[in-house]
């Protein structure tokens, strides 16, 4: 199996602050990998570059085998967003939002089949003639991941998919994002230890712009010595300090 | 072109799913037609004030329309760049030609529908009134005004790409005062003269509602239709590359 994502020493800089600094990491095809940091770590910085929202100022990195820098292009075929903020068309419906993200990624046949696939896929049917605007937290979120998979990409990035959301529907999006895991690359940014525990084959650990540590959950108890992700963290970060 | 058509009908979606699009594109401009037409059979015949004849009101309201698709181009473009929709559709397969002409489309479509709905207006208010109108001239009226819906529509993309939610609409505000009255739209700027008139002279809006008026009475001359059709083609074509570049920029200065 080999690697869908891999970045070699990826850098980011805004003026006087470096927001991602020398990253190495390899995400193999089928994985799903939490970015686990506080605000600031550089999580979404990291997204953002793997998603070609924003160029790296060095390093290297490639989404299945395509070097972000020197063809964008051909890296935006192959990923879905689910950005931070809820990014859905307000005043479109659910089956329209669908719609439009799948006529934007695939042909014309293929993308109806899409639509009814996932309305169905992730409990939609009841709200498809509903305007997103008018949905709920949850349901919204639900649409925007469901906008970024439309497309039938290689590699998913989700960005704090389950910010803000009540622990009820938190917890309904774990299911929709655990069934998504056998289709694609999965790349999840968070700063909810139970997410990350939950969810992910390997977590990265970031602060600071930089990698404090990656692994299987065992492997960083391994590491640190301690039980549970959180305490795990808490040694990493005050190692850190 | 496929991907320009899919974010065309979402854009027209939007615009035609917000009831201020229905109230400022065709509800206002046909209220001013009908309150115009009023002021004008007040006017006595001696005064010799044919500004307000349906004839001449039809252009220009046809002009003053396509200003609130500027409006609404530079709110909707705005509204998508503030908010996180376009990060998400900057990480799709769309070029900013796709955004470009999938913003311009839709609008230009509205300004067209808009310029059918206030000259049919005109001619039940030509009925009314008991004045003839060319039916010809008015279906001439439609195509040779879409030139200027292109120059709005580019002047709207252009303060969406520069302004936020908050700032564009004020902006547009100033134009549509600006235009409408350098425009010759409500009173006879050439008559007024001095300053006026040389500014008038200077921007686009007076061509533009020059080439609706001679359309609508089929006055085809050189300094009434072709001189002035010339330059509202001009201004469209470099208001409209001007568009597409500084979105562009913006595209990528996002993207540093």
């Amino acid at each position: 199996m080999g690697y869908a994502i891999k970045t070699e020493n990826l850098i980011k800089r805004y003026k006087d602050k470096t927001a991602v600094d020398g990253l190495n990491l390899s995400v193999k095809e089928g994985e799903l990998i939490a970015l686990l940091g506080v605000n600031g770590a550089g999580k979404t910085t990291t997204v953002k570059m793997l998603t070609c929202l924003t160029k790296p100022s060095g390093g290297k990195a490639e989404i299945m085998g395509i070097d972000i820098s020197k063809d964008p292009d051909g890296v935006k075929r192959l990923v879905g967003v689910s950005p931070q903020d809820t990014s859905v068309a307000e005043n479109l419906t659910v089956k329209e939002n669908l719609e439009f993200m799948a006529d934007l990624y695939l042909s014309k046949d293929k993308a109806r089949s899409s639509v009814e696939r996932t309305i169905k896929a992730f409990g939609l049917a009841e709200f498809e003639n509903k305007k997103a605007k008018l949905l709920s937290g949850g349901y919204k979120r639900k649409l925007s991941i469901a906008m970024a998979i439309i497309g039938e990409p290689k590699v998913l990035f989700l960005d704090e998919p389950t910010l803000g959301l009540d622990v009820l529907a938190r917890r309904q999006l774990w299911h929709e994002i655990e069934a998504l895991k056998k289709d694609m690359t999965i790349v999840l940014t968070t700063h909810y230890m139970e997410e990350a525990q939950a969810l992910a084959d390997r977590i990265v650990i970031m602060n600071g712009g930089c990698v404090m540590a990656v692994g299987t959950l065992a492997e960083l108890e391994n590491m640190t010595g301690k039980k549970g992700l959180e305490d795990v963290f808490v040694s990493i970060a005050e190692r850190m300090e | 072109m496929r991907r320009t058509m899919v974010f065309a009908k979402r854009n027209l979606i939007e615009v035609y799913r917000d009831p201020l699009s229905w109230i400022f594109c065709i509800a206002f401009p046909i209220v001013m037609l009908i309150i115009m037409s009023i002021v004008n059979s007040a006017i006595p015949k001696e005064a010799g004030n044919t500004l307000f004849r349906i004839d001449n009101l039809a252009g220009g309201i046809a002009i003053f329309g396509q200003m609130f698709v500027m409006l609404f181009t530079a709110i909707a473009v705005a509204k998508d760049r503030n908010g996180a929709f376009l990060t998400r559709l900057y990480s799709s397969p769309m070029k900013s030609g796709n955004f470009v002409w999938g913003y311009i489309f839709p609008m230009l479509l509205t300004a067209v529908i808009q310029a059918c709905i206030s000259l049919a207006a005109a001619v039940v208010i030509s009925l009314i009134t008991d004045y003839s109108l060319n039916i010809a001239g008015l279906l001439f009226a439609v195509v040779a005004v879409i030139p200027s819906a292109l120059m709005f529509s580019a002047i709207g993309f252009l303060f969406g790409t520069f302004f936020n939610e908050k700032a564009a609409p004020g902006i547009c505000s100033i134009v549509i005062s600006l235009g409408a009255m350098v425009g010759g739209i409500w009173f006879d700027v050439e008559g007024v003269g001095g300053f006026m008139y040389k500014l008038g002279r200077c921007l686009p809006f007076l061509y533009a509602t020059r080439v609706a008026r001679s359309a609508i009475c089929l006055d085809f001359g050189v300094s009434e239709f072709l001189i002035p059709l010339g330059v509202v083609v001009l201004a469209a074509g470099v208001l409209t590359a001007l568009a597409s570049i500084v979105f562009d920029s913006r595209m990528h200065a996002d993207q540093r």
